[in-house]
């Protein structure tokens, strides 16, 4: 059995890569520009893609992704229909890993089963819940362990100190490492002890360390080139996708010369 | 197995907050079950719920109240409490508590304003640099609240996210605290948000009644037969309830804001349908739309405007140890105007929608029960309100 996300993973280890991982805000502009978005990436060498299903209160995320979320919900977009569009895609032959990054609410509301069948379905990978710390995560992660189920992607953070260990026992695919404390989106003020803390991560984990928050360029990882495996861009993308339109061009630009510049720091 | 995890009332509670707050909590949490112990917090505590707050606050029997309904009926007096309402009690316990563990700022999230005046007042009076998340719809029509908070030094942030109400405003001040906990103390109002807020909400309100007991068993020489209170996000109501939650005799019943009515799907009854979620970091009942995404309340009362309500309430439900019933905006402008005219107390609109229930529950009542009602706030603030509504206009919530 395998996962489309540690697929990727092992291909990477392979060919001495790191991974570029971006964030949209599944709807936008429309579903079937969000489709036409998430084919565009794969093509440009995105290596895993997070689909943010929008949510009525999104404490975690900064203003970029609450306003995204805030439109799609407007536009109608809700999880049945990101299950819709992923079912498609996949049949369409899109193989690019795809992470959802939801709120637990949306989940608790679907019933945990049924979504975690939908998820196994529609070829859902990962699932990210920032509001479900380790802690409360008992219900879903039973649930998840039915064959071909989403894997669980952990997140830690820079005050997360003493909790790294616990959290990262069995986590798979990846460990998201929070690069600031708070939220999504606050740009180029890393929090002070990053480089330490990255480390820390790194020397307890068995899996790759994706850094992510407040990234815009492939550059701003360089201080921390040799110890993250990834880097995970959201606000930047969505602000860049606004800014431009849509445009698929912008998109695919975007992500090659990111993918590029990461390998070649 | 969940029912023995103390971080939970039955199935509701928890900690459904980012992994940045995790440790935050594990701090506090510490910090507070130290304090209760600590005789010194307690008495500085009390100190300042007697010199300051100007605590015990009278249960006074409502003679004409009481003639009118048919029963008889004392006030717990909240709304005579420094700055109208018993918001303080919990918010002088919980920068007591900030204080103690060294923080130097604090911030808070209010709606229609009751709590965010009440942690302005608070940290002026201890020196504490102190920020107010408030919904820019709600600082509109709640511009003199916003005045107060700043005449007390404190600054109000105007959020403009989401339905930029009271649940906007908690959303934001939860991502401004996950930001700067290091130095910064989130004071909740309400007994909502992740373990250990609400059981912290809860001790630091449970003087509501302890003083009660106590003033009734002087007077009346026996415990009462009914308790009741306002429920919003539940904070009156739980330290209205605490120290008679273990005398199974007493019935309790809690009063949620039916608005229009709950069949209209406008009102703040989070209970009414039995809808359980996550939001502010617990499991509670929460009003939701098909999508799973929060509601916004409505109620003419704006400190009952609130989706959710506190997991121990969402317990003492489904236990049914207290009675939770609702109270549209009609029937309590109707108690609120009786009250002005029978007692001379203008009671604030969410304690009017105690008063309504009572005057129903009364009816099941012999002349000679005793009832006590959580006054928990006074009207002044809502003197425009009851204009507007009195002259027809509707109302702004």
């Amino acid at each position: 059995m395998s996962n489309r996300i540690e697929n990727r993973i092992q291909t990477l280890k392979e060919r001495r890569e790191k991974a570029l991982v971006t964030y949209m805000t599944a709807g936008l502009p429309d579903m079937e520009g969000c489709k036409a978005l998430i084919k565009a990436q794969e093509e440009a060498g995105t290596d895993i893609l997070e689909l943010g299903i929008p949510f009525s209160d999104p404490v975690a995320d900064g203003p970029v992704i609450q306003a995204a979320s805030y439109k799609a919900i407007q536009q109608g977009t809700n999880l049945k229909k990101v299950f819709a569009l992923m079912g498609e895609i996949r049949n369409e032959g899109v193989e690019i890993p795809i992470i959802f990054m939801m709120y637990y609410n949306t989940i608790l509301h679907y019933g945990i089963k049924e979504f975690v069948r939908e998820c196994v379905q529609c070829g859902v990978d990962g699932v990210i819940v920032p509001d479900l710390p380790l802690e409360e995560q008992k219900e879903l992660r039973k649930a998840l362990e039915i064959e071909k189920a989403p894997i669980l992607i952990q997140l830690v953070s820079p005050v997360s100190t003493d909790r790294i260990p616990k959290i990262l026992e069995g986590a798979r695919g990846f460990v998201y490492c929070v690069s600031s404390m708070g939220v999504t989106g606050q740009s180029g003020n890393f929090h002070q002890e990053i480089i330490n803390y990255l480390s820390n991560v790194k020397a307890v984990s068995k899996i790759p360390v994706m850094m992510g928050f407040g990234i815009c360029y492939a550059s701003d990882v360089a201080p921390m080139k040799d110890i993250i495996d990834g880097a995970i861009v959201g606000s930047h993308f969505i602000n860049l996708m606004e800014e431009h339109k849509y445009s698929i061009e912008a998109a695919k630009e975007y992500c090659q010369t990111f993918k590029r510049e990461l390998n070649a720091l | 197995m969940k029912k023995m995890d103390k971080r939970y009332y039955g199935e509701f509670g928890g900690q459904y907050v980012s992994e940045s707050l995790m440790n935050t909590l594990a701090e506090i949490e510490m910090a507070f079950e130290e304090a209760i112990k600590d005789e010194a917090f307690k008495r500085e505590y009390h100190y300042y719920l007697e010199q300051y707050v100007g605590r015990k606050t009278p249960l006074y029997y409502a003679q004409r109240l009481s003639e009118a309904y048919g029963t008889k009926i004392y006030l717990k007096r909240e709304d005579l409490n420094h700055t109208g309402a018993h918001k303080i009690n919990n918010v002088v316990g919980q920068i007591l508590l900030a204080r103690r563990m060294g923080k130097k700022k604090v911030i808070a999230e209010t709606g229609a304003g009751q709590h965010g005046v009440a942690t302005a007042t608070i940290a002026a009076l201890f020196g504490m640099e102190c920020t107010i998340y408030m919904g820019a719809e709600d600082m509109e029509r709640q511009k003199l609240n916003v005045l107060r908070m700043q005449l007390l030094g404190a600054k109000v942030e105007r959020v403009t996210s989401g339905s930029n109400t009271l649940k906007d405003a908690t959303n934001e001040a939860i991502r401004v605290w996950a930001k700067t906990a290091e130095d910064t103390f989130y004071v909740i109002g309400s007994a909502v948000g992740p373990y250990p807020y609400p059981k912290m909400v809860k001790e630091f309100q449970r003087v509501i009644s302890k003083e009660s007991k106590q003033q009734i068993m002087e007077v009346e020489g026996k415990l009462p037969d009914v308790v009741l209170a306002c429920v919003g996000g539940g904070s009156n109501s739980i330290g209205m309830f605490a120290e008679f939650i273990e005398e199974p005799t007493i019935h309790l019943i809690g009063v949620e804001a039916a608005g229009l009515g709950i069949e209209t799907g406008k009102h703040a009854s989070a209970m009414a349908l039995g809808k359980s979620g996550t939001l502010h970091g617990m499991k509670s009942y929460l009003l939701q739309d098909e999508d799973g995404n929060i509601q916004l309340a409505h109620s003419i009362s704006a400190g009952l405007d609130y989706p959710g309500v506190g997991p121990e309430h969402a317990y003492l439900r489904d236990t049914k140890r207290v009675e939770y019933v609702s109270i549209t905006d009609v029937e309590a402008m109707e108690a609120l105007q009786e009250l002005c005219k029978l007692e001379g107390i203008i009671p604030a609109i969410e304690s009017a929608h105690a008063i309504a229930y009572a005057k129903k529950q009364a009816q099941k009542m012999k002349k000679e029960d005793i009832m006590i009602i959580c006054l928990s706030g006074r009207g002044d603030k809502d003197v425009h309100t009851v204009a507007d509504y009195l002259e027809g206009k509707g109302y702004m919530n």
